[in-house]
């Protein structure tokens, strides 16, 4: 469905100048930084899957998805979507992709949203009969009824994000790029907006790219995840092998009956201790250890740590996936 | 040709109810347009009241090349007029919108933000109709011109479309271009809505070359009105509008091409 | 103190666009060199009157080079703006004259648009038209106090424009009445004497001419000294009229609370 194959963006930038004149020595002045925004990239998505595209800021997301989508075109590489190049066939390729920038609305500003509608519909050239039909399924499931006659400038930010999901879906496109779709969103708006991307995802087939920062985004939705970052791509694979992948540890917070033995003080200074990262808290009966239940067992890590005193309470906690990010960034 | 001109109209008028949401902004920059043109031509009109002519160019003759120019900007400014406005769409990153959609940028981009500049039309139309019955009993011209004005308005919104066209096209290199724009196209707009005899040699030669925006109206009108030339000045007019869009088109398909590479 | 201190940050604001600036600056010239030409292409077949051909460059020249000291100043002193936003009611309760506030950050306005605009586009006009330059220094001292009072009373005017928007939300169509109005009475591009009768008549009633015609022609050496007196008896009564609109204002936004 999308294939991309070594696919690089340069930008080139003018140095700039320090002190007088400098705007005009700007002007003629030779050097340009290069800055690899995307290099060489390849992946290949399959029809009806989920995708999810993370990376720190200015790692190169958006700059993909813009040359996915058409907008820009790549320096090197090629992308084909349905067997088409945005590059040389960008209304072709139009026609089959929704597209979604969360920070930026597509809705003509004043005009209430179904006006908004319309026009697309025009530009999209779809009759009146099938799009009533669309709009009123879009409008069930998004529930977009109580302010289809706001302009849109007057909407909240769920009820604006909303109506660009509706907007970006109206042509009934294929491929569906978001990019960051749940930004700034309050909880239940997130919730309601995940429910209606699963959904549209798994009952109407749709495949799906989506960038975002919410890494509950990410584990709800996305059956495989793509990492990029400062433009390479870091990780492709699902969130299972991610986890495995990154190796992040568990951690075990111990609280002993008594204040803590010498001989477990001696094994913190060495810290690392039979695959145990161990450290001290503020309290002298917490011990903290970190393992890599990929080598060590819970049960086995307990054995050890009872050998320092008489243990009276045991907290554990899972690798967070937001951490696990943190780590490949 | 026939599907953009269909799509141009849906989305213009989906861009008009737009506009009309804000009565009052709609009507007043309507009647202040209107005013501000009233005011300029008025300052003509009360100069060559009271001295006759300018260069040999009587109150009629000046009237009818100041009323083509604006019939043809307000056909210019409402068919494209955020061709004129690039420059936002450049910085806010809005031209990205437009290239998200199956339909040609430059129409897309015309089809933003349309205003029926009725007040300029208006004004226009009348100081039009008033110099041309004035030139009419002097024997100056006959019924023909109606139909040649008609061609030379035509000719000049194109010519000023182009213009405007290839100056915004410079925006996808420059970024800025408000102050370009002011020159290539206000100030010599401006200048030709007076007889062009009346500037130095170099500026006619401007006028007529680098921004060649006297042929629509000053260079049709010497022949239509004064009889000068030939018949050939009143076809260089559209002419040389087709010509120099056809440049346009060109300078905005490579500045595209740039964005596109460049992500400005 | 305060009044330097609220000049300077406005015109070292603009410093940062000057580049810019400048390519306008040459935009302004040709209009003004249009006006000129107008008058040229009259002059060559028909007496000037009083100003001679000479006189009348000069006149529509210096008139463009003033018109970035008294008439295009901050659209109505920017006060629709601070009213959509709400600013205003923090503005009016400062320890501050709102008035003084804003007449002190338009002087660097006009400050900064003295030097690089209108003195740029003199420079210009010096080198390329037969430019009249007066003889003596005191002509040049009482243009520049023509000048300065033109332009004290064109902010007290876009003052009150800017204060209507708390009546009327949109003040910017009296931006543009004004403009117009200008264009027409204040001698701009036609000096006051050869308007027709009515017009005339409107225009002597106005301040408009003290804001182009007044100062052009003491730059000519056409009018003595005293009709700065005219100039100082329209900045006192439009100062009282923006201290009164300003004791409305504040009366105003106590009652809508801010």
């Amino acid at each position: 469905m999308i294939q991309v194959q070594h696919l690089s963006k340069q930008f080139r930038t003018a140095a700039a100048k320090e002190g007088a004149f400098k705007g005009v020595r700007m002007l003629f002045s030779r050097d340009v930084r290069i800055k690899h925004a995307v290099a060489d990239i390849n992946f290949n998505i399959e029809p009806g899957e989920f995708v999810g595209y993370i990376g720190p800021n200015g790692a190169g997301k958006s700059t993909t998805i813009k040359m996915l989508s058409g907008i820009l075109h790549p320096t090197s590489g090629r992308v084909t979507i349905d067997g088409l190049s945005p590059h040389h066939d960008r209304r072709r390729v139009a026609r089959k992709l929704g597209v979604l920038f969360g920070q930026r609305t597509q809705l003509w500003w004043d005009l209430p949203v179904r006006d908004s509608f319309d026009i697309l519909a025009a530009m999209y050239g779809i009759d009146a009969g099938m799009m009533k039909r669309r709009l009123s399924q879009l409008s069930e499931l998004l529930e977009l009824e109580p302010f289809m006659d706001t302009p849109a400038r007057k909407l909240s930010l769920g009820q604006r994000m909303r109506s660009d999901l509706a907007a970006a879906l109206l042509h009934d496109p294929a491929i569906l790029f978001l990019d960051e779709p749940t930004i700034g969103l309050d909880v239940t708006a997130k919730r309601s907006i995940r429910h209606f991307l699963k959904s549209i995802n798994q009952h109407l087939g749709k495949t799906v790219l989506l960038t975002t920062h919410d890494m509950d985004d990410i584990e709800q939705l996305c059956g495989r995840v793509i990492v990029i970052n400062d433009g390479k791509l870091g990780f492709d694979g699902s969130i299972d092998d991610l986890r495995r992948r990154i190796g992040l540890p568990t951690l075990i917070r111990i609280t002993y009956k008594l204040p803590i033995a010498d001989s477990a003080k001696h094994a913190i200074t060495r810290s690392e201790f039979n695959g145990l990262q161990l450290s001290c808290g503020e309290d002298e009966r917490v011990l903290t250890a970190a393992c890599n239940r990929e080598q060590l067992s819970a049960m086995d890590a307990l054995r050890m740590l009872e050998q320092y005193g008489e243990i009276e309470d045991v907290h554990m906690e899972e690798p967070d996936f937001e951490e696990i990010v943190h780590r490949i960034y | 040709m026939k599907e953009q001109l269909r799509m141009y109209k849906l989305l213009a008028a989906a861009s008009l109810r737009s506009r009309m949401q804000y009565k009052f902004n709609f009507w007043f920059s309507t009647i202040m347009a209107a005013v501000i043109n009233v005011v300029e031509f008025a300052m003509l009109a009360v100069i060559l009241a009271k001295f006759g002519h300018i260069k040999g160019w009587s109150l009629e003759e000046a009237g009818y090349l100041y009323a083509v120019l604006t019939l043809s900007k307000a056909i210019y400014r409402t068919l494209a007029s955020d061709v004129h406005h690039l420059e936002h769409y450049l910085v806010s990153g809005d031209l990205d919108n437009l290239l998200l959609r199956p339909i040609p940028i430059l129409l897309g981009l015309m089809s933003q933000n349309v205003s029926f500049r009725i007040g300029e039309v208006l004004q226009g139309m009348t100081v039009l109709i008033l110099c041309m019955r004035e030139l009419f009993q002097h024997g100056q011209i006959t019924w023909t011109a109606i139909p040649y004005t008609v061609v030379i308005v035509l000719s000049g919104a194109l010519l000023l479309f182009a213009i405007g066209l290839l100056t915004a096209s410079l925006g996808f290199w420059l970024t800025r271009i408000e102050e370009l724009q002011t020159i290539t196209e206000d100030a010599a707009r401006t200048a030709v809505q007076y007889p062009v005899s009346i500037y130095p040699k170099w500026m006619q030669g401007m006028l007529l070359t680098a921004i060649p925006v006297a042929f629509a109206n000053y260079v049709p009108s010497l022949y239509l009105l004064r009889g000068e030339g030939g018949i050939g000045l009143l076809i260089a007019s559209p002419v040389v509008a087709a010509c120099l869009f056809a440049a346009g088109l060109l300078l905005w398909r490579r500045g595209l091409m740039r964005y596109q590479s460049t992500g400005t | 103190m305060l009044f330097l201190t609220l000049a300077r940050k406005t015109y070292r604001r603009n410093l940062q666009y000057r580049g810019a600036h400048m390519v306008h600056n040459l935009a302004s010239a040709i209009f003004g060199f249009i006006y000129v030409s107008i008058w040229v292409g009259i002059g060559q077949s028909q007496s000037l009157g009083t100003y001679g051909l000479n006189g009348m460059i000069s006149y529509v020249a210096f008139n463009q080079v003033s018109l970035w000291v008294v008439s295009f100043l901050t659209n109505g002193l920017g006060i629709e703006q601070s009213v959509r936003t709400g600013q205003i009611a923090t503005d009016l309760m400062r320890p501050v004259h709102f008035f003084y506030q804003l007449m002190c950050r338009e002087w660097g306005q006009i400050a900064y648009q003295l030097l690089y605009k209108s003195i740029p586009i003199y420079a210009l006009y010096l080198l390329v038209l037969p430019l009249h330059v007066p003889s003596s220094m005191i002509t040049f001292l009482w243009t520049a106090v023509a000048l300065a009072l033109a332009a004290y009373i064109s902010i007290c005017i876009n003052y009150l424009i800017g204060a209507a928007a708390l009546w009327t939300t949109e003040s910017r169509w009296l931006y543009w009445v004004n403009y117009a109005f200008s264009m027409l009475l204040s001698g701009f591009l036609i000096p006051v004497e050869w308007l027709p009768g009515w017009l005339r008549v409107l225009s002597h009633a106005s301040f408009y001419p003290f804001l182009h015609y007044i100062p052009s022609k003491l730059y000519l050496g056409l009018e003595d000294a005293s009709s700065l007196l005219g100039s100082a008896g329209w900045c006192a009564l439009l100062t009282g009229l923006c201290l009164f609109v300003t004791s409305r204002m504040r009366r105003k936004v106590e009652v809508h609370g801010g």
